[in-house]
């Protein structure tokens, strides 16, 4: 809302400096966003909150003025001369749609001369950013600006039938604005009419046919009310935004339209001539209920605000804002609110006009709060030490969008074959798909590392998927995600750092795993204590090329919840074993077929208690000396008893245990 | 064995040792001799130390007091030569091949994304002031959203146009959404803890914005919450402050200015001056009655406030980003300045 300073005095005596006024009205309620020198005047630009429509007119943002400088409002008293011929003679009024248009007036002017407006009410249009047409015209924009209701003046000889007809739009019906595009209408719609055809876009915008122009001598000048919703459903979908619009979709003065409208005949007669038709129509099928008195309790005061007021205070506060005293007592007073303060219906909204005009800054910033214990949830924690672990590895951490597009959802989905559910719009270039995997999103991002030449690229990302179910909200799952240009061991090595950095004692087991987007040499399900934990694998060369990368990755997608549930946030000691430990070298001939964790474990169980570690070292292959699908194995074993030094017969009968079972369990041949 | 021959054998170790390491010429030739005269398990000194055993009981401290002393002369020769070799021949100083500007061998770390790094040091923050933080879910329903936060159906930000609605295979499921604030974190915790309340809920939220360079259509929000008897606005006034002079370091006032929300109620956005200015610091007002009832409060038992803020702002803002579209574009080098 632009208001001008010269126009604003017209209405209340300004005492204070343009910068003054902008500051005081910023603290109690209309935020500053610029003043701008117009000529001799000064634009002011006020942002109203949506609760505030009775501060997008001048006369609104002076009452204000009034109350907070304690000066006098003067609202200009308005005096039409009598008519010879009644209006209801001339035209008609009908609403078939009350829930559009709750009420409909009309006045008709005879007689008026079209010219240029005088420079007064030019150059306060201009101030506050308005186009200047003709005196007609600007006289509604003008009332329009002063008081905040919207107005319409018709070419009333254009109207077919001299009739009016407000009813809602038939589907498709084809509307020709004011602006002279054509608008194709639907049945949500409020459209005002004549006998034959829509005339205006009610509340919004006028209609080409109907226009007044320099041949016109009658205007027929409507003042209603139409309802917010509508309105504001209609503006968004033909993307039509005017003022009209913009003060309807927030509500207006149901007395101040009354007011409005001989406002703008008084201007008319004054400045274009004519004849009034003696009268109004006023069509309102159904009275508004009127304002039910609210209770303010002096008590509730303090317990909101924190600071006591003088009950002389609050009530002149609030007379000043146009609240009738309706009754009190010693505790309570009861208030009607004015027709422009709909949005006064509660006891809590007197207060909070107490609250603004009084000033905010009579609250004070240093009371004592009491102290409250708070905790850390264990998920955070996790969280916290699973990101410590990935970027002490090298990875960074990257944050990226929770809405893909088809093609990223689709091609690797781990946790769910569900149809991903879907935006009503998409949030990004074509992305409309809730994601149900965080891997797309980071290749993606590897994608754009990799176009701009950054060569190590190292990225995890901890965020939910979301995953569709049959019935209530979505399943929500926290992810950690990752893709390393490392190789596959490393990227697992990672991993186990990470559980072992959260103390994990369950086993995590890797099983072979499929699917069209990883490589099969190089893919794998984990398990932790049984449980699903993630997926690890190297994303396959068809994979690759889907998302456009031309280098290797390995990724990884682990549940969080999976690992808050093995980890052990409060670390404990065990007594370490004073005894020396004896190592042994292990080099087995197994077939290909044996996996490490199954030898592992076999020699785990051989060593029993004794066994403090078991050290993978490396394959190796050699089919010429060893036969076709057979490998090496070695590892080292090391030995400690907790309560006495290991002798070498009970280490050797370790060894020999070893040795048999690898033998019996896997028909694995000691080498050297 | 007697002390005299054992001390023999010691002199001439020593000689011969100091001999070596002088005839030696380069690095290899001395470390071979280093071996050969010190090694640990078959140098020559080890051996002489083993024939110690040999020497008479009451003769042995004198023994052992010379294999010290030899010791020590061998380690100094070899020392000295080690010099001779490493300093190029030169006497004293560094060596001409030690570059001790050369670069370290960096392991890489990684960093962590500018925004945790802010939301940690606002959930730190908070946790001072007694808020402990409450995890709610992304996908709402319009109650969370809307109704309980005294949004009505008419109400202009329950437009289609203005949040991320969402369709899913199955019919009968209710209207949902992405949730456009974390307010709905709020009632949650709130419909299913009686009061005192005292929380936070911060994470991701979603409006359909096109994203330019200050507009991003996902964001995250910080909102607190503290519900119980007796809570005024300036209990609001002096929390705000608190956070304020707990994340600037310094003493700052706050400021209201007059807003609108419609689950607050009065409402307020809170500034804290910096600057001889004020910045922005987000929305705040005391919770409306008719969110506190709809949750099942009574008003007239508790009062409380809540207040929000854009953690990308502030992000922005701490470390100086002008593009917002920079922190979800996860560039490498943008990561690494953090």
């Amino acid at each position: 809302m632009i208001v001008s300073w010269n126009w604003l005095k017209e209405y209340v005596p300004l005492t204070m400096s343009p910068d003054e006024l902008a500051h005081r009205l910023a603290m109690s309620g209309l935020n500053h966003e610029s003043t701008t020198a117009v000529g001799n005047d000064f634009a002011i630009d006020l942002e109203v909150t949506s609760n505030r429509g009775d501060c997008l007119g001048h006369i609104g943002v002076a009452r204000e003025v009034s109350v907070l400088w304690q000066q006098p409002l003067s609202v200009p008293a308005i005096a039409l001369p009598t008519g010879k011929t009644p209006v209801s003679q001339l035209t008609q009024v009908r609403i078939d749609c009350p829930e559009l248009c709750p009420r409909y007036t009309a006045r008709v002017i005879r007689g008026v001369k079209i010219g240029p407006s005088p420079a007064w009410l030019a150059d306060r249009l201009r101030a506050v950013g308005i186009a200047v047409i003709s005196n007609i015209v600007d006289i509604t924009n003008y009332v329009l600006m002063e008081c905040g209701q919207p107005l319409h003046a018709f070419d009333f000889d254009k109207l077919t039938g001299q009739q009016i007809i407000v009813r809602a739009a038939q589907q498709n019906e084809e509307f020709v604005a004011i602006d002279h595009r054509a608008y194709t209408l639907t049945r949500d719609m409020c459209v005002i009419a004549d006998a034959e055809r829509p005339v205006a876009l009610g509340g919004v915008m006028g209609g080409a046919t109907s226009e007044v122009s320099d041949t016109t001598t009658s205007v027929l000048l409507e003042a209603a009310e139409f309802a917010p919703l509508s309105i504001r459903g209609t503006a968004r979908s033909l993307r039509l935004h005017s003022p009209s619009s913009y003060r309807f979709e927030r509500g207006v003065d149901p007395v101040a339209l009354e007011w409005a409208s001989r406002r703008a005949c008084q201007l008319i007669l004054e400045l274009a001539g004519g004849e009034l038709a003696e009268g109004v129509i006023d069509v309102q099928p159904k009275q508004p209920a009127p304002p039910q008195p609210v209770v303010l309790r002096y008590s509730q005061i303090k317990r909101i605000l924190g600071i006591e007021l003088e009950q002389d205070r609050v009530l002149r506060i609030l007379q000043d804002l146009g609240m009738k005293l309706d009754s009190k007592t010693d505790q309570t007073a009861t208030w009607i609110s004015p027709s422009w303060r709909r949005d006064l219906s509660r006891e809590i909204d007197l207060i909070e006009e107490v609250a603004r005009i009084n000033g905010y800054d009579q609250i004070p910033e240093d009371v004592g709060v009491p102290m409250a214990p708070s905790s850390r949830p264990d998920r955070h924690r996790v969280l916290s030490r699973v990101r410590d672990t990935l970027t002490a590895s090298g990875f960074h951490e990257a944050m990226t969008v929770s809405v893909v597009d088809e093609k990223s959802s689709s091609c690797f989905s781990p946790w769910s074959d569900a149809a991903p559910i879907r935006t009503s719009m998409p949030m990004l270039r074509g992305a409309d798909c809730l994601r149900r995997s965080l891997v797309p999103s980071l290749l993606e991002s590897r994608r754009v590392n990799e176009s701009l030449a950054n060569d190590t690229i190292e990225l995890f990302e901890t965020a939910k998927v979301y995953l569709p179910t049959t019935a209530g909200l979505p399943e929500e799952q926290w992810i950690l995600s990752l893709t390393s240009g490392r190789d596959f061991r490393t990227v697992k090595g990672t991993l186990e750092a990470m559980l072992e950095a959260l103390h994990v004692t369950a086993e995590l087991k890797a099983e072979p795993y499929s699917h069209d987007f990883l490589d099969p040499s190089c893919a794998c399900r984990l398990l932790l204590g049984g449980e699903l934990l993630g997926f690890l694998g190297g994303v396959s060369k068809s994979g690759r090329k889907q998302i456009g990368l031309r280098r290797e990755t390995i990724v990884a997608e682990l549940k969080l919840a999976v690992l808050t549930q093995f980890s052990q946030l409060i670390p404990q000691h065990h007594p370490l074993s004073p005894y020396p430990a004896i190592d042994f070298d292990f080099n087995f001939i197994v077939a290909e077929r044996v996996r490490w964790d199954a030898l592992a474990a076999t020699v785990t169980q051989a060593a029993g208690s004794l066994l403090e570690n078991i050290a993978y070292q490396e394959t190796y292959r050699d089919a010429e000396k060893d036969g076709k699908d057979r490998k090496r194995l070695l590892f080292s074993v090391r030995l400690r008893s907790t309560d006495q030094t290991l002798t070498g017969d009970q280490a050797d009968e370790v060894h020999r245990a070893i040795i048999t079972a690898c033998q019996e369990q896997h028909q694995a041949e000691l080498l050297g | 064995m007697a002390l005299a021959e054992f001390l023999e054998q010691l002199n001439q170790l020593a000689a011969e040792a100091t001999a070596l390491f002088d005839a030696a010429d380069d690095a290899e030739q001395l470390e071979a001799a280093r071996v050969e005269i010190l090694g640990a398990k078959s140098g020559r000194f080890k051996a002489t130390q083993k024939l110690m055993g040999a020497v008479d009981g009451s003769d042995r401290p004198a023994a052992g007091k010379r294999l010290n002393e030899v010791k020590s002369e061998i380690e100094a020769s070899f020392k000295t030569a080690q010099d001779r070799m490493t300093s190029g021949g030169s006497a004293g100083g560094a060596p001409v091949q030690f570059d001790p500007t050369l670069p370290g061998l960096k392991p890489q770390i990684g960093r962590l994304h500018p925004i945790t790094q802010t939301i940690e040091e606002l959930m730190d923050i908070m946790g001072r002031l007694g808020f402990t933080a409450a995890d709610g879910p992304e996908i709402e329903d319009e109650r969370h959203n809307f109704e309980a936060l005294n949004i009505p159906r008419e109400h202009p930000a329950r437009d289609p146009l203005d949040n991320f609605y969402l369709s899913t295979a199955q019919k009968q499921h209710e209207v949902l959404l992405l949730r456009s604030q974390t307010s709905t974190v709020q009632i949650r915790v709130m419909e299913s803890t009686p009061p005192p309340i005292r929380i936070i809920s911060l994470g991701r939220v979603y409006r359909p914005d096109t994203a330019d360079a200050t507009h991003y259509p996902m964001f995250h929000q910080m909102e607190g919450l503290l519900i119980d008897r007796h809570v005024t606005m300036a209990d609001l006034k002096s929390v705000l402050r608190l956070f304020a002079r707990s994340y600037l370091g310094a003493d700052v006032h706050i400021r209201f200015r007059p807003s609108f929300f419609p689950f607050t109620e009065p409402s307020v956005e809170a500034d804290f001056s910096w600057n001889q200015g004020w910045v922005e610091f987000g929305g705040a007002g005391m919770v409306d009655p008719n969110v506190l009832r709809a949750v099942g409060y009574d008003p007239e038992e508790v009062t409380g406030f809540a207040f929000g803020l854009g953690v990308e702002r502030l992000c922005m803002r701490r470390h100086g980003i002008t593009d917002i579209r920079e922190i979800y574009k996860n560039d490498v080098r943008f990561l690494q300045q953090f």
